[in-house]
């Protein structure tokens, strides 16, 4: 069995001015080089989470270790080892996408031709070469979430936090997204990844996680979690017996 | 380049490519200074040295009346006029004209001025030799000075100290010659009229610089350094805008998780404002040594000691770059810095002195003043260019500057660091 990239120990978190808490004593581990997936609906606590693990928001209580470092007392030796692609685009409109990858990978460390070489690379793997002098605000959409993407895994890290990465995206985005998102994870890297759509998550999870109300319903491999639950077929049907229809009933 | 290198590269060219902005900050405070300095320049000469309006209507062509002339003729502060759209003047026209306002002063003397004083003198000398009778009070000659309802009580009380030390003038003048006069009639001996040296007490007047003695203050020297630091602190709106719009995007947060110190982020957006800050004082010292001549506005001198001035620059600069910093960090919204920091910019220039010197408010503003960094950096410049001050006078200026910024930084980090841990 591969180590733990990722160990949470009975995690909480509660907001200020909120009584129910976003994550409620909340136990998990992630292997090393798996494609875990963390579904759920909307306010779950996925996001906060996922900012947890990246060391973005304090908890209260509980244990956080990233590839053996503590949280959030070793923070400083995590980030250079994590990638985090957030929801938004996370980047600079009046930077062209070459600017702003050269930003990003110049301050995760990388110099000169390793520097220009992985942006190169990246850019013609996620087909965006021939747009890179354009300014990010000027891109559409999808371009825009694929050099979102790329600005996360530049430095090559181990761990890569991508919170809902093709949301609102175009079908070619989204394959050109997960094909190269297949890749990355070949090369050793670990994916934690939250996500609505959960065929997309069915296709490219070794594991996955069902959150709600704070708290893990559920957690396996997609087979797995598939073949328990009778008369489910699809990851899909799965989320909507855990996590009921009647919240949205008029 | 290194990972502030990154960083530096990343701020120049985000704001290279707000034109708006750069324009704003540029463009701004030129026509900010121009049209300042112009306005208070005017004022200033209407005070001090151009031509007061003054109506004179003489009717004593003799010695009085020809001093009085003369002297308020003299160039400096009146601008006299002895016709009103080249009508002989009577003392009704006069009396209309300054009443309206035309004109704020106007000065009777009367017919046989010169004569009355003369004859006066002459009773009052024979009184002294032979015994006579002095002339009574009603002897004496009038003069009338009407005045504009709007003329400032001090301005009147120079005005008739003047008129007075004219009269005088010509009444000992005449006093001179008589006893002269009398003496020659009554002694075997002739005597000279040798007249003494027309003052005694002479007063010598000087600035009090530590220099040059005779270098005075224009208005030059205070608009273009008062309004280039009112630009430079405006430019908090830009960088803590900058700031939080980089919090908006999602673009910091991705910042933070990069294996690189937040100083390092603070510090390079320091460096990039901190050039704009040179370059707008740059550009508006320019424009005042080079541009204010040739629109008739007196030119900034810039002092003795260029290390001072610099010093001065770069210490005001980084006191503005340190609460945009902190505004930037500790404010909720976009629109809640720009107005926090618009609004506190006007504040502090105006408490500081920029728009009106500290010396003519109140006790309590003085004092208040002395809390504002646009009057640290004020001061500073008054040193260098009207006090005639180097480095060590700017010192304690710059001093208090830069460690308003030290302390502004040190919040926002700080800050950062304790909102990281509550978050």
């Amino acid at each position: 069995m591969m180590p733990a990239a990722i160990t949470v120990k009975h995690l909480k978190k509660t907001y200020r001015g909120n009584t129910a808490p976003a994550i409620a004593r909340l136990s998990l581990s992630i292997a090393q080089g798996a494609v875990f997936g963390l579904l759920g609906p909307n306010g779950a606590g996925k996001t906060t989470l996922i900012n947890i693990l990246c060391g973005l928001r304090s908890f209260d209580e509980g244990e956080v270790h990233v590839h053996g470092y503590s949280l959030p007392g070793q923070w400083k030796e995590i980030k250079p080892l994590i990638g985090f692609v957030p929801q938004e685009i996370a980047l600079f409109p009046l930077l062209s996408a070459y600017e702003n990858l050269k930003v990003f990978g110049g301050i995760s460390g990388l110099r000169g031709a390793a520097l220009e070489g992985c942006i190169h690379d990246l850019l013609s793997k996620f087909g965006l070469e021939q747009s890179k002098r354009r300014y990010l605000k000027t891109l559409s959409g999808g371009m825009k979430r694929r050099v979102n993407l790329i600005a996360g895994i530049l430095h090559r890290p181990k761990i890569l936090f991508l919170d809902e990465p093709t949301a609102g995206v175009d079908v070619q985005s989204k394959q050109v997204i997960l094909e190269n998102l297949r890749e990355i994870n070949r090369q050793g890297t670990t994916i934690i990844y939250t996500s609505h759509y959960m065929e997309e998550a069915e296709t490219l999870c070794s594991r996955v996680a069902f959150i709600d109300g704070g708290e893990i319903i559920s957690e396996g491999t997609p087979a797995e979690l598939i073949s328990q639950q009778p008369g489910c077929a699809s990851l899909e049907m799965l989320y909507l017996q855990l996590t009921g229809t009647s919240r949205f009933q008029v | 380049m290194n990972k502030f290198g990154f960083l530096v590269y990343k701020d120049f060219l985000l704001l290279a490519r707000d034109k708006a902005g750069l324009a704003m900050m540029f463009l701004m405070p030129l026509l900010l200074v121009v049209i300042m300095t112009h306005l208070q320049n005017s004022a200033f000469l209407a005070v001090h040295e151009s031509h007061i309006p003054l109506l004179l209507l003489n009717h004593d062509p003799d010695s009085l009346g020809m001093a009085i002339e003369k002297q308020i003729g003299q160039p400096g502060v009146f601008e006299v006029h002895k016709t009103i759209h080249g009508e002989p003047l009577t003392e009704e026209m006069l009396v209309k004209a300054v009443s309206r306002g035309d004109y704020m002063v106007g000065i009777v003397v009367p017919e046989q001025a010169t004569m009355q004083i003369r004859k006066n003198v002459k009773r009052y000398v024979m009184g002294a030799f032979h015994g006579q009778a002095a002339p009574s009070p009603t002897d004496s000659v009038q003069i009338t000075i009407y005045l504009d309802p709007v003329i400032k009580s001090s301005f009147r009380t120079t005005l008739m100290s003047a008129l007075r030390e004219y009269a005088v003038r010509t009444e000992s003048d005449f006093i001179f010659n008589e006893i002269i006069a009398e003496v020659n009639r009554i002694s075997p001996v002739p005597v000279a009229a040798v007249r003494p040296a027309r003052h005694q007490v002479i007063f010598k007047e000087q600035y009090a610089s530590l220099k040059e003695p005779d270098k005075i203050p224009n208005a030059a020297q205070h608009n273009v350094p008062a309004w280039s630091l009112f630009a430079v602190f405006f430019i908090t709106i830009s960088l803590s805008g900058n700031i939080i719009r980089e919090r908006e995007d999602g673009s910091y947060t991705r910042l933070r998780l990069m294996p690189c110190p937040y100083a390092f982020y603070l510090f390079a957006k320091a460096a990039v404002y901190f050039c704009v800050c040179t370059l707008q004082f740059a550009a508006l010292m320019l424009l005042g040594v080079y541009v204010f001549p040739l629109l008739g506005l007196p030119a900034l001198d810039f002092g003795i000691d260029y290390f001072a001035l610099a010093f001065t620059c770069i210490s005001s600069a980084l006191a503005a770059i340190g609460y945009g910093v902190l505004i930037g960090k500790v404010a909720g919204t976009h629109q809640q810095a720009a107005i926090f920091a618009s609004i506190s910019v006007v504040i502090m220039a105006a408490v500081g002195g920029v728009w009106i010197p500290v010396f003519v408010m109140s006790p309590l503003m003085q004092l208040l003043s002395r809390i504002s960094p646009l009057n640290w950096g004020l001061e500073g410049f008054y040193d260098v260019f009207v006090r005639e001050g180097t480095l060590a006078a700017v010192l304690p200026e710059c001093a208090a500057s830069l460690l308003f910024f030290a302390g502004c930084t040190a919040t926002a980090i700080w800050y950062n660091k304790r909102k990281r841990i509550t978050l």
